[in-house]
């Protein structure tokens, strides 16, 4: 599991870092980082809910 | 009540409320359900009503368009359609894309954060112009006032000409309900005295530039271009309107929802610390914006229903919001519901740029009423907007112990 972020997208909502923080990172610079881009797989169903959940659509997961 | 009294277009049947009884059958029995509209609106349209669905047309600007035939269900003339589709609520990717890059940097977490000791302020100085009369309209003299400041205070209007503001979306958004012109032709001229304005503003910001999103905007540029005339006055048309009446509805319907539920109003009042869930269901519960319009692009399926293109989608975010598959007991009033993924501020490619700001200003205006007037109540009956498109009230007596005047 890849994570892609489309950092023209992302505006910094921080949905994601609520619902998996163990991968990601909104910091005081209003810009998103990623702890890593392969998660371990114990991961995923919180990395698939951040996906879900980014209000813009931002976030994909490439296999 | 049967599928066949249902009617979400005529705005008569929203004078009492948002119609959730419709909803709730549509949601069982008819979730992609075909809406007749009067011949000289134009076409009839499909409304949606389920979460899911809403969510996957929000998130398909590509098949669901907003610029094709606008946003708003009435079909508009060509000359019509063509100036909505400077508003960037009325476009799609990837020129939506690129507009909103323009201003979204000003409505960041960290930007909205920085404003923070300015609202709590002004939000202070709101309540003590009213907390020694002992009563006043809730809508007029608390919700109005702090978005209007505030955005104001962002785009860069002067506080002298902020009312002047607040009349023109008045009329802008309510042209279905008589009090406020009933007539295209009113709204039409007041966007037009909005564009006048815009444009003087313009003028004055390129001559003297100041800290200020008009002055963002007047310097941006998209593809390499300055931002014409008519792209400023449809930027500032947007973030006055939009950053006005929604925010103040919610406000007000929030309290209304408070003041009606006073078991849930009485445990607020009792830990503070249920503000943040008590704001999120707020925003469910009042879903101040009622509905957009999608265009279909190409020929496609929902639900089984088959789809061509040019068909018309309507989706109800006060109805996604009740849906009882995605909330548990959703007619019921809980400060605090968790989780909560409503979607009051949409979701996907026009997702609210202010839904931060939104957030810090309800909080706001909530923490220092639950502390300053927390015997609030009812001194007369809510007047609500006439209006299929926003859940608005014009008007709420509220009363209250006189208490005397905090700020400096």
């Amino acid at each position: 599991m890849k994570i892609i972020v489309d950092y023209d997208r992302c505006e910094a909502n921080a949905i994601c870092m609520k619902v998996c923080p163990e991968v990601f990172e909104v910091r005081d610079d209003d810009n998103l980082y990623l702890s890593t881009e392969t998660p371990d797989e114990s991961l995923r169903a919180k990395v698939m809910e951040a996906v879900r959940r980014c209000p813009r659509q931002a976030i994909s997961v490439k296999d | 009540m049967q599928l066949s009294d249902v009617d979400l277009y005529n705005a008569e049947n929203w004078v009492e409320g948002v119609p959730h009884e419709a909803f709730r059958l549509l949601r069982e029995q008819a979730p992609v359900f075909w809406q007749e509209v009067p011949e000289a609106d134009g076409k009839g349209f499909y409304a949606i009503t389920k979460y899911e669905d809403l969510v996957a047309i929000s998130k398909d600007p590509s098949t669901y368009s907003s610029w094709r035939g606008s946003t708003m269900i009435r079909d508009l003339p060509k000359e019509d359609l063509e100036n909505t589709r400077t508003i960037m609520l009325n476009m799609d990717p990837p020129q939506h894309s690129k507009y909103r890059k323009l201003v979204s940097q000003g409505f960041t977490p960290r930007m909205t954060a920085a404003l923070e000791p300015k609202i709590r302020k002004t939000t202070a100085e709101i309540l003590d112009r009213v907390t020694p009369l002992g009563q006043c309209d809730f809508v007029r003299d608390i919700a109005a006032e702090l978005p209007l400041i505030v955005i104001a205070e962002l785009v860069g209007v002067p506080l002298e000409d902020r009312h002047k503001v607040f009349e023109w979306s008045n009329k802008l958004i309510g042209f279905d309900d008589p009090e406020f012109g009933n007539t295209e032709e009113v709204g039409k001229l007041a966007a037009a005295e909005i564009w006048m304005y815009a444009n003087q503003l313009a003028e004055q910001r390129r001559k003297d530039p100041r800290d200020d999103l008009v002055s963002v905007l007047m310097m941006g540029e998209v593809d390499g271009e300055k931002l014409s005339e008519v792209d400023f006055d449809s930027f500032f048309l947007l973030l006055a309107v939009a950053g006005n009446e929604t925010t103040r509805n919610l406000i007000s319907g929030g309290m209304r929802a408070l003041l009606e539920h006073p078991a849930e109003w009485k445990r607020l009042k009792d830990d503070p610390s249920l503000l943040n869930p008590a704001v999120e269901e707020m925003l469910r519960w009042v879903s101040p914006v009622n509905h957009f319009r999608r265009t279909v692009t190409r020929d496609t399926e929902l639900r089984g229903q088959k789809l061509r293109e040019g068909d018309k989608v309507v989706i109800w975010y006060p109805s996604a919001n009740r849906d009882e598959d995605v909330f548990p007991n959703p007619m019921h009033f809980d400060v605090g519901r968790t989780p909560n993924n409503h979607v009051a501020f949409g979701i996907g490619e026009h997702f609210c740029l202010g839904a931060n700001l939104a957030r810090l200003e309800i909080r706001a205006i909530f923490d220092e009423v639950i502390r300053r007037m927390p015997d609030l109540e009812f001194a007369g009956p809510v007047r609500r907007l006439r209006s299929n498109f926003i859940n608005g009230i014009k008007e709420m007596p509220v009363r209250f112990t006189p208490s005397p005047a905090v700020a400096a």
